[in-house]
């Protein structure tokens, strides 16, 4: 019963996997211009322009680019940027690296941090603690990111000159012979800021989701259970609440991957982080149509299996939710 | 395993992670801390760090055609003749003398300098020859159509080259001569792979170069992707040492190092803290005043050779009609635009001609609106319409002479005009032109005309304007104008106007086309001034586009480092400026 | 199961009944009323709110007092560079001598427009498709569902930047509808197993039997019974919607010819002077924040009003 529910979540994915690459392929197509419309240099004649466009192969029509692209698909290819020239894969190999890194610290870090805090503010509710909790948490929650990064930045990169500007290493010591351990630190150094953003930002739908969730096990009838047992308030709150509070908090990581491409392709934009964000929107502005695509499809492909693992999760582990 | 088990594990899990992640996080921020001090005194070693608005596109010459692109591969790769930085002539560069110029023959002889290629290998004629073959051969865009021209090439020795031309040509020098030349080492077996393919040009375009080999003052080190770009001093250069263009050429500084800014606010708070010598770019007047308070901050102020204008549709109504086209001429208010909009940096335009290009720039074409007040222009304005049998219900100049609220004006057959589109770019593209729309707008309507501005994403502006030509009227321009003043025929060329040419407005005029094609012939440049000067009377008469400003480009280096920035039309980054800098002693 | 789902389905009570039935709702909108009101976060949220909607409806009076007060094409004659805050401008004025004020105030009245009715487009959606959904089950069920994942699983953002391409430039209404579209997935969801519980009550039954078509059964007697709790959810979607408007504004896509806090934001990015005039660039980042907070804290006191299980907790 079980197997037959993965395999028919599987099929599912595949389904709604070509329904976005098909969609995504005629919308870029369809939207007006093309990837050198941009250009603005009468240097280039109405002929060069034409001569690119053939290059590129968008002057055949479109359901036969379409086919080729499908074709290239199968065979393992996304093609190559039209904006760097360099096959797709290569160029999200290269950006990707620096996503995940930024992505995964800031995301377990806010979570931590995050499940604590909520359990505390839960624990306390109605005290003083929890509501300056729950407003700060609202208050990271509703920040805009371009501006309260910028301010970041400003603070603590230039009046206080305790981060580098962005980027992500200091090329003057990546050229000479510097020994590893300095380049690590030189790293980490420059990753601080933006992952300092991005945690902040996490940190209050964790807080918040943590503290709801936890008000609810509250009530639930094995606490009373435990507490008629005569069980300290501590092991009550953190081995009977906390730990099933928690689990959705932990499964929610994976569901707000959506949402946190969002923010962080604005913070990668402004602290210069050469991920698979800012790339998106830059290839997207730009028309580079190969590059934006698979961005965008591996964008889809791991929210989805990340879905289909909480689903999976949620199955196994409470025994209440049959499929 | 029982869910209740997991999750213990799970909680369990969390905590301890939780704890070791507050130490972690402890521990890098002091780690931080100590490597940052000892940062600070490592920095004896001097590079020149540069700052780009965006990464590079690509190291392959053939794409990376981009302005961030060109900063670093117009270091490496090198024309035969390049312009003066003062005078603005065209002078040899990789060439050793100016060309013997054979009337009779068609014949271009151009001798070639003693260079050497990057990698230490000689540069000769047969890299010429090279050259002009892979433009053919793959009919590289933006070179192959002028190089067209040229009928056979052939090298009489190993530092001769003898162009062959078709016919004469005014541009041979400026458009042909300046095409960067590539040696035949680097792209032969490339070149041959290429045409094999199904698409060449795009084959060659997508070839990865890791080390370009190139002529110029610096060669590519390292190129670490989303890091930095890391150039050092060419042994070979040949210009060292010499004095080339009134300058003393080094280059004196030994590396380079490119990185990016996602954001111009991030690299000029970089350039006041001194992580970099430059921002190459251009700066928006906001920060002007904090960084004249900067003592280690210089700003250069230069003229550009750009165009920014209003350009109509004279394919259809309303802008079919000349008298219109002149009365919006009249009320445009280029001083408001240049106070207000560009913060009084940068000069008003009234020419297609940018002023700073003095030797082609005609100072006598018909002004409008200058000089006057708005009463008077407005009035000037409103006579010029009336005058071509448009009417208003309720004119914009009372029979007193008074000013009022006019309403929508008639057409000379009665009608209403209909509401008209002025497109420009959005904001966040370019701020001044979007907000010079909104102004015109607002003037217009003081003369009755049913002008609205509307912004639109620059992808679909270009193909609004450029490919479909559906469209009323634009605020558009060229940050880049070349200095020959060829482009006047590519803007108004009767035969331009088709999609994707550049007659956007579809101005026709056949004795504008008839100068248009002599002028390209005329090898004299002072008989073919004439004739440049005449193409912008025209021009300005029938205001197909007009021409409303030419922002100064403004730029900003620190001063502690590096000295000796050569300022000429378009900034100071340029190669001179990269040959001649110096590190402060 | 929240509590108030409890109460009787308005329908099963004949139509002399109903003055007494509108009677019921109206004292349980008073008492909710109290007890939304007694709640310290609803009465902050209240606060915020009341102050943002007084600007949006002075930015109605401002231009009227001098025209150049007009948010977009209002300009100080003897301004050239943006200034300091003064007298004639409170908040000073940006690079072309408009004023900043009035653009805050001018930005409060978008902020509303595209957050309320992008909010209230996206619950009307999300309320529909999950009725229909829940109700009819199978096929139309497993597709409209497929879709809300489909929808649910893009980065919203990235989306609306290749719509933005698409279209060319956006216009208000546009980014309102489009936000709408993004967001109504999460709310169809909530409404479809409300649906499918409601589908087992013996009252739909009875009307079934009784002859009732489905769609009358759908508007009848099932949307009265979800409607609160997609109220509920409408205010959380306003904060969404606000903070999405910004986020594209800023980044030059959105409406050009529209003040917005985002589109100042952009002004104040590209114009140079992110960090030469704090008096510009702090009044939009904060009054953000600090009306989707608003919004945030109104749901969350509504949601305590809808839940007595919650309140319970909270008295004692």
């Amino acid at each position: 019963m079980r197997l037959q529910y993965i395999i028919g979540k599987l099929i599912e994915i595949v389904i709604i996997f070509f329904i976005i690459l098909t969609v995504l392929f005629f919308l870029f197509r369809l939207s007006p211009g093309d990837p050198i419309s941009k250009v603005v240099d009468p240097m280039l004649t109405p002929e060069d322009m034409k001569h690119l466009i053939s290059q590129m192969g968008l002057d055949k029509p479109m359901w036969e680019q379409y086919l080729i692209y499908l074709k290239n698909f199968f065979t393992g290819s996304f093609g190559v940027s039209f904006h760097y020239g360099e096959p797709v894969s290569q160029i999200i190999k290269n950006r990707l690296g620096w996503t995940i890194i930024l992505f995964t610290t800031s995301t377990a870090l806010a979570a931590m941090v995050g499940v604590f805090l909520g359990k505390v503010a839960a624990w306390n509710k109605g005290s003083r603690i929890d509501n300056i909790m729950s407003i700060s948490a609202l208050v990271c929650y509703t920040l805009f990111i371009p501006w309260f990064a910028l301010l970041l930045l400003w603070v603590l990169g230039f009046k206080l000159d305790l981060f580098p500007l962005g980027g992500v290493l200091s090329p003057e010591l990546w050229v000479g012979n510097t020994s590893w351990f300095v380049k690590l630190i030189d790293l980490i150094h420059h990753m601080i800021l933006p992952m300092m953003t991005l945690f902040i930002i996490n940190l209050g739908s964790y807080l918040l989701l943590m503290r709801s969730s936890m008000l609810s096990v509250l009530r639930e009838d094995y606490i009373v259970t435990a507490r008629a047992k005569g069980l300290g308030e501590k092991t009550i709150r953190d081995k009977h609440a906390a730990k099933n509070a928690a689990l959705p908090v932990i499964t929610s990581v994976g569901l707000s991957l959506a949402f946190s491409i969002n923010g962080g392709a604005l913070t990668e934009q402004i602290f210069t982080w050469p991920g698979i964000g800012r790339e998106l929107i830059f290839a997207v502005s730009n028309n580079d149509y190969p590059l934006a695509q698979a961005c965008f499809l591996l964008i889809a492909l791991v929210v989805l299996v990340a879905n289909l693992i909480v689903d999976i999760l949620y199955a196994w582990l409470d025994p209440r939710i049959t499929y | 395993m029982h869910p209740n088990t997991l999750r213990t594990a799970l909680q369990l899990k969390t905590q301890a992670k939780l704890t070791i992640h507050f130490i972690l996080l402890a521990g890098m921020l002091t780690l931080a801390a100590f490597v940052f001090l000892s940062c600070q005194k490592t920095e004896e070693n001097r590079f020149l760090k540069i700052g780009l608005p965006e990464e590079p596109r690509s190291l392959n010459l053939w794409l990376g055609t981009d302005a961030n692109s060109r900063k670093i591969l117009s270091q490496i790769y090198q024309p035969l003749f390049n312009r003066h930085p003062e005078t603005l002539e065209i002078i040899p560069w990789l060439a050793a003398a100016p060309p013997v110029f054979d009337k009779e023959a068609l014949t271009y002889t151009v001798t070639l300098r003693n260079a050497k290629w990057s990698d230490g290998s000689d540069f000769t004629s047969d890299d010429v020859l090279f050259t002009k073959t892979l433009f053919f051969d793959f009919k590289i865009p933006r070179y192959y159509s002028k190089w067209k021209i040229i009928k056979k090439v052939e090298a009489p020795d190993a530092h001769t080259v003898v162009f062959h031309l078709k016919k004469p040509s005014a541009i041979f020098m400026s458009r042909v001569m300046t095409a960067p030349i590539v040696s035949r080492k680097e792209w032969e077996s490339v070149a041959n792979e290429a045409l094999k393919k199904e698409k060449p040009l795009r084959s060659l375009q997508d070839h990865a170069v890791e080390a370009p080999l190139g002529t110029g003052p610096f060669m590519l080190t390292e190129y670490k992707k989303g890091a930095f770009i890391h150039m050092q001093k060419n042994p070979h250069f040949f210009g060292k040492g010499q004095t080339i263009g009134g300058h003393v050429l080094g280059p004196y500084i030994n590396d380079i190092l490119f990185r990016v800014y996602g954001t111009s606010d991030v690299a000029i708070l970089a350039l006041k803290k001194g992580d970099i010598d430059y921002y190459w770019w251009d700066i928006q007047p906001g920060y002007i005043k904090d960084l004249k308070e900067q003592d280690n901050v210089d700003l250069y102020f230069n003229k550009k050779s750009a165009l920014y204008y209003l350009g109509f549709n004279v394919r259809k109504a309303p802008f079919n009609d000349k008298a219109v086209r002149q009365a919006i001429a009249t009320v445009v208010d280029k001083e408001f635009i240049l106070t207000r909009i560009l913060q009084n940096f940068g000069t008003p335009m009234h020419s297609i001609v940018p002023s700073g290009n003095h030797f082609w720039h005609n100072p006598d074409v018909r002004k409008y609106g200058n000089g006057k007040s708005k009463a008077e222009r407005l009035k000037a304005a409103a006579t010029l319409l009336a005058d071509a049998g448009y009417s208003w219900d309720t004119p914009p100049v009372g029979p007193d002479g008074s000013i009022a609220t006019p309403s929508e004006i008639l057409m000379p057959d009665g009608n209403k005009m209909e509401k008209f589109v002025i497109l420009t770019p959005p904001a966040d593209y370019d701020p001044k032109r979007a907000f010079a729309g909104t102004m015109i707008q607002e003037w217009l309507r003081e003369l009755g005309l049913p002008a609205f501005s509307r912004p639109m994403a620059f992808n679909s502006l270009l193909d609004t304007v450029k490919g479909k030509h559906e469209f009323d009227a634009f605020v558009l321009g060229y940050g880049k104008l070349n200095l020959d003043p060829d482009y006047l025929r590519a803007f108004f060329y009767s035969k331009n106007d088709k999609p994707r040419g550049w007659n956007m407005s579809g101005y026709k005029n056949p004795e504008f086309d008839r100068i248009a094609d002599l002028q390209r012939t005329l090898v004299d440049t002072s008989k073919r001034k004439e004739l440049i000067l005449e193409m912008q009377r025209m021009i300005l008469d029938d205001v197909p586009y007009l021409p409303l400003y030419n922002p100064h480009i403004i730029e900003a280096t620190l001063n502690e480092n590096f000295r000796g920035w050569v300022a000429k039309v378009d900034g100071i980054g340029n190669i001179w400026s990269i040959c001649v800098l110096k590190p402060v002693e | 199961m929240p509590g108030w789902t409890r109460g009787l389905p308005i329908d099963d009570i004949d139509d002399k009944d109903k003055d007494v039935l509108k009677n019921h709702y109206i004292e349980r909108f008073v008492k909710g009323w109290r007890i939304f009101i007694r709640n310290p976060v609803g009465k902050t949220g209240v606060g915020i709110l009341a102050v943002f909607m007084a600007m949006a409806l002075a930015s109605f009076f401002l231009p009227l007092f001098d025209s150049m007060y007009d948010p977009m094409t209002g300009i100080d004659p003897a301004i050239t560079i943006s200034t300091p805050p003064s007298l004639t401008h409170w908040l000073g004025t940006d690079n072309v001598g408009r004023d900043i004020f009035a653009q805050l105030l001018e930005g409060a009245k978008v902020a509303f427009i595209v957050g309320l009715s992008s909010a209230f487009f996206s619950i009307v959606l999300g309320t529909i498709i999950g009725m229909v959904s829940g109700y009819a089950g199978g096929w139309v069920d497993a597709c409209l569902m497929r879709m809300a994942d489909i929808i649910m699983v893009m980065p919203s953002l990235v989306i609306l930047l290749i719509l933005a391409s698409l279209f060319g430039q956006f216009n208000i209404w546009l980014i309102v509808f489009i936000i709408a579209i993004m967001r109504w997935p999460a709310v169809s969801r909530v409404i479809r197993s409300q649906t499918l519980s409601l589908k087992q009550r013996p009252f739909i039954e009875a009307s079934r039997v009784a002859g009732a078509s489905s769609l009358r059964i759908i508007f009848r007697h099932i949307m009265p019974n979800v409607l609160p709790l997609a109220f509920l959810y409408m205010t959380f979607r306003v904060t969404a919607a606000i903070l999405v408007e910004a986020a594209l504004s800023f980044l030059g896509f959105g409406d050009p010819s529209q003040v917005s806090w985002g589109m100042m934001l952009q002004w104040v990015w590209k114009s140079g002077h992110m960090f030469q005039a704090p008096y510009w660039l702090i009044p939009p980042g904060v009054s953000i924040s600090l009306l989707t907070l608003a919004f945030y804290m109104l749901g969350r006191a509504m949601d305590e009003v809808l839940d007595p299980r919650l309140r319970k907790e909270g008295q004692s």
